[in-house]
């Protein structure tokens, strides 16, 4: 058990390791420009080549890239990210402002994706194969084709053009938030109540239900105490998937309605780029989508000690 | 619905059509601007009305559809053959080349494809790649982003039938290894792979919209629905009707390609549409896996 929890974590350390070295590499690909870029920013259009040189030899751009690597991810180990080139504030002090920003709509985002998916799921369970049940199947597909750009736009259409109840744009208070998070847990929350509603099913065709039958409880009783609890490792895995994913919507959201998070900032520093800050969001990335999968593949190792055994690769 | 399973591909198709047939259908040039007739209503010469730039909206959807077709189809077949061309490697020659392949799809894959597409068309605004349009660096960038998930699946179709009987058969018969790979082997990974693909091409439209409502895509004058959207954004207040008719046409679309991947999934499809290459249980459990697969790494 402990071995196994060791090894997934190695792996995972591992995983962020290459990842992030990857990362480093492709975004130092593109040559030369970091230290044109912060010529130009320093003396405007006249930056001439011998500024650019001087720029390059003092951040040690001429050196070899795994030297270059160790040395940032040396620093980024210490929390210095370097500064970015965009808002020529250190990325520590970025990322301090923005990641609660991003963190809230994450969060936010998640409980109302929980939510949705579990009221969907057990309500369509429940009618099984009534108007109920194929109307919530039909409203699953549609959450989960609606591109969350265009929710976004159609919550504003309604709620804050049409009826004014909450702000179209920027933070301001706990309303401002709602529609943020209705737009990032829909499509998450279909999906998900996709999984409930099938796995459901399943575990009610299982021995275990019929017993339960047997037994002589209600419908409702079988589904609640014996079948919901099998769901929970699909669900789980499908709910960590799931979360990670929300961050892309994050990125479409923060522009949408104005949030300056970590998503906005990513799309700023690819628009402008802003190569320092990319590298440094990017390694934020790797961090948060590996490290939620590993807590996601703990929880469910937690959860059933099948899994717990080592698979032959 | 039952007697007729075919119906499920209809709206799929009538997208691929629509798109091929884009000229015949559009109206007016879809970037010609008409200071005349800024914002108009629908009417008898702009049928869904114009934008605000007096383009009509009409055919900017129609031309729309073919710019996401168009560019969907450039990804889906480029990512399609470098998957299946590294993932059947590696599951075919197996040992150490196949570790360094399949730990080189995980780091790909540890990231989602549209934040390593977006990451990657940061890189290539570089000045190096300045030679390159903006259309053709996203769908450089998409295919790089989109091809592990094939060569994962490749992977493990290549790795269970080498299990199989019958090629140990063959084997012994004397047939070489490039006999092998393409008589026994790659018509089960195209079989698999082509399935998941035609239910993830509504993912890669929805991709394409992405990056352009996010100004990274394609940029206008080419109609594209995400950048009408994104456009649209801006007078959402008084004309609502420039947001709302592009995002119908993208979800329309989605949905469609959804409803052909849970059907793939349901097994509804009938084995003809399924190219009869998937008639063992197993493959049919494959096709499962990744139709859920998709499910939870959409986008």
């Amino acid at each position: 058990m402990q071995r196994m929890f060791m090894r997934r974590t190695g792996l995972a350390l591992l995983l962020m390791l290459a990842a992030s070295a990857l990362t480093f590499a492709l975004v130092s690909a593109a040559p030369g420009n970091v230290a044109a870029l912060i010529a130009e920013r320093a003396a405007g259009a006249g930056a001439d080549g011998e500024m650019i040189a001087k720029i390059a030899n003092d951040l040690g751009l001429n050196d070899p890239l795994p030297v270059r690597y160790l040395r940032w991810l040396g620093d980024a180990m210490t929390g210095d990210f370097g500064i970015s080139l965009r808002t020529g504030k250190p990325m520590a002090e970025e990322f301090a402002e923005r990641i609660p920003k991003t963190l809230a709509l994450l969060a936010g985002g998640g409980v109302l994706a929980l939510l949705l998916s579990l009221v969907m799921g057990l309500a369509g369970a429940v009618s099984n194969g009534g108007l109920v049940d194929k109307l919530l199947h039909a409203l699953a597909l549609i959450g989960a084709s609606t591109p969350n750009f265009f929710v976004a736009a159609m919550l504003v259409i309604v709620f804050s053009v049409m009826l004014g109840w909450v702000p179209t744009f920027g933070v301001s208070g706990f309303s401002s938030w709602l529609l943020p998070w209705i737009t990032i847990a829909l499509f998450p929350g279909s999906v998900l109540a996709r999984v409930v509603r099938v796995n459901l099913q399943e575990a009610m065709s299982r021995p275990f239900a019929t017993t339960g039958f047997a037994k002589g409880l209600t419908r409702r009783a079988v589904l609640l105490r014996e079948a919901l609890p099998n769901i929970l490792i699909p669900y789980m895995t499908t709910f960590g998937a799931q979360f990670t994913l929300m961050m892309i919507g994050a990125i479409v959201v923060e522009r949408v309605f104005g949030l300056n998070g970590i998503g906005a900032f990513f799309i700023e520093a690819i628009r402008f780029r802003d190569f320092i800050g990319m590298q440094a969001v990017l390694m934020l990335f790797v961090v948060f989508f590996v490290s939620v999968n590993l807590l996601v593949d703990i929880a469910a190792m937690l959860a059933d000690p099948r899994l717990r055994r080592p698979r032959r690769a | 619905m039952k007697n007729w399973p075919w119906l499920i591909l209809t709206p799929a198709l009538i997208f691929v059509l629509i798109g091929v047939f884009a000229p015949l259908l559009m109206t007016h040039n879809p970037s010609t601007q008409d200071y005349s007739a800024v914002l108009a209503p629908s009417s008898w010469s702009n049928w869904l009305g114009t934008d605000y730039l007096g383009r009509d909206m009409y055919s900017r959807i129609i031309g729309g559809a073919r710019t996401s077709l168009v560019a969907m189809v450039f990804v889906l077949v480029a990512a399609l053959v470098i998957g299946v061309v590294i993932g059947s490697f590696a599951g075919y020659v197996g040992g150490r080349t196949e570790l360094v392949l399949i730990s080189v799809i995980d780091i790909a894959l540890a990231l989602p494809s549209l934040i390593i597409a977006l990451a990657l068309i940061g890189v290539f605004s570089g000045e190096a790649w300045s030679w390159m349009s903006d259309y053709w660096k996203m769908i450089l960038a998409l295919t790089l982003a989109w091809w592990a998930n094939y060569a994962r699946m490749s992977r493990a179709v290549v790795m269970a039938e080498l299990q199989q009987p019958y090629i140990e058969a063959a084997r012994v018969m004397g047939a070489s290894h490039m006999w092998i790979f393409t008589r026994h082997i790659l018509p089960h990974v195209l079989g698999l792979v082509v399935v998941y693909a035609s239910a993830d091409a509504g993912a890669l439209v929805l991709a394409i919209a992405t990056l352009s409502f996010l100004g990274l895509g394609v940029a206008p004058p080419t109609p594209e629905w995400g950048q009408m959207l994104v456009d649209g954004m801006s007078y959402i207040e008084e004309y609502p009707s420039l947001v709302i008719i592009p995002g119908l046409a993208l979800t329309a679309v989605v949905i469609s390609f959804n409803l052909l991947g849970e059907a793939f999934a349901l097994q509804k499809v009938p084995r003809a549409v399924r190219g009869g290459l998937l008639r063992r249980k197993k493959a049919a459990r494959a096709v499962e896996e990744a139709a859920r697969a998709q499910t939870e790494a959409k986008v």
